[in-house]
């Protein structure tokens, strides 16, 4: 495939990600504080709900289309450290790498500044890969997958978690209803507190 | 459900995100992430003040090729999707968000910004630490089943929510 039609195949999957982000409210910074300190439940309702969904997509195109899975190898100390340290800079930019630019788009200032700094996040870690390979970012069981660790088949253990997943999201919406946490400038963020 | 909605039920949006897998595994054959971009678009920035950087595997891997330049314009098209949703909408933002004013005890644009910064590159030095973010483990991840990405979403909300206790509530 060219650059040219993976870019605009990209644009347009990144459209509607990006409208899907807007319309949500997820993008909100008040909404992803307001996650992290357990009042506001929008971020995990999308987010438990695209991983549902893939699951369903994924499952069948792996289990009965034979598409082939690119999950990423297990390297524990590098899981922990990284997904703590990106946990710590979510809340503190009140975005995750993709969702900032759903905040630009929709107009926040600081946006930019978190991008910025984002780029030469990613940067620093480029030139410190070599250093870090060695220590932190080798050895490891390889690109383990659960339904290996259980031996189910794939497309099973997808549909069968899916669906714990759903039943979970429709009790819970049943104890707080999306509307709730929207806000009334739609900002996840409630009038006084 | 309108295009003109100023909000759509988070199902909806999560339902529509992860429909994106089908076209990511099938035409591109990899799944949703945005993280890897930053390496991407900050290399190939790089490399013309230091050419040496593509000398470095890890950057010559993300420097070229469809795949590397399909999430850069995913996420690009991310913010062009956001922008005429929040125009439909007529929910247009500007400056930083009010959220800030009650977390930071402070309504400095300064400390926002400094923050802003450091909350960025914390952001893609952890994600490219865990070899993915929010999408590419947390939402391609776990829908692959891979034990990889149960870990870092498990550590993801637990660095976020330890921080977030040293906010103010808001």
């Amino acid at each position: 495939m060219s650059v040219l039609t993976a870019v605009v195949i990209g644009v347009s999957m990144g459209f509607v990600f990006g409208f899907a982000l807007e319309k949500s409210r997820v993008f909100e910074p008040g909404m992803i504080v307001g996650q992290m300190q357990l009042r506001n439940f929008i971020m995990l309702k999308v987010f438990l709900t695209a991983v549902i969904t893939g699951l369903i997509v994924i499952g069948i195109m792996h289990g009965f289309f034979a598409v082939k899975l690119v999950p990423k190898p297990l390297l524990y100390g590098a899981n922990v450290l990284g997904g703590l340290i990106l946990g710590a800079g979510i809340t503190l930019a009140g975005a995750c790498p993709g969702t900032v630019a759903a905040q630009i788009g929709a107009g926040y200032k600081d946006a930019w500044v978190i991008l910025v700094g984002g780029l030469l996040g990613a940067l620093t870690f480029s030139y410190l890969e070599p250093t870090l390979k060695p220590v932190l970012l080798s050895g490891g069981p390889g690109k383990l997958t659960l339904d290996k660790v259980v031996d189910m088949p794939f497309w099973l253990l997808a549909l069968g978690f899916a669906l714990l997943l759903i039943i979970v999201l429709v009790l819970f919406e049943r104890r707080r209803p999306w509307s709730e946490d929207i806000g009334e400038n739609y900002d996840g963020l409630s009038r006084n507190s | 459900m309108k295009f003109s909605d100023k909000a759509w039920s988070p199902y909806l949006a999560g339902v529509l995100i992860g429909l994106l897998q089908i076209p990511a595994f099938l035409l591109i054959n990899t799944a949703l992430g945005t993280s890897s971009s930053y390496v991407t678009v900050s290399g190939t920035v790089a490399s013309f003040f230091d050419p040496g950087i593509a000398g470095i595997d890890y950057v010559a891997k993300h420097l070229s090729g469809a795949k590397n330049w399909w999430q850069v314009a995913t996420v690009a098209g991310i913010a062009l999707g956001a922008f005429v949703s929040s125009r439909l909408s007529g929910v247009r933002r500007s400056g930083v968000s009010p959220v800030w004013g009650r977390a930071l005890g402070t309504r400095s644009t300064a400390v926002r910004m400094i923050l802003a910064f450091v909350a960025g590159f914390l952001l893609l030095l952890g994600a490219r630490i865990a070899d993915g973010c929010t999408s590419g483990h947390g939402i391609s991840g776990m829908a692959q089943l891979a034990i990889s990405s149960f870990v870092t979403v498990g550590a993801m909300f637990a660095g976020g929510m330890i921080v977030a206790l040293f906010l103010r509530k808001v």
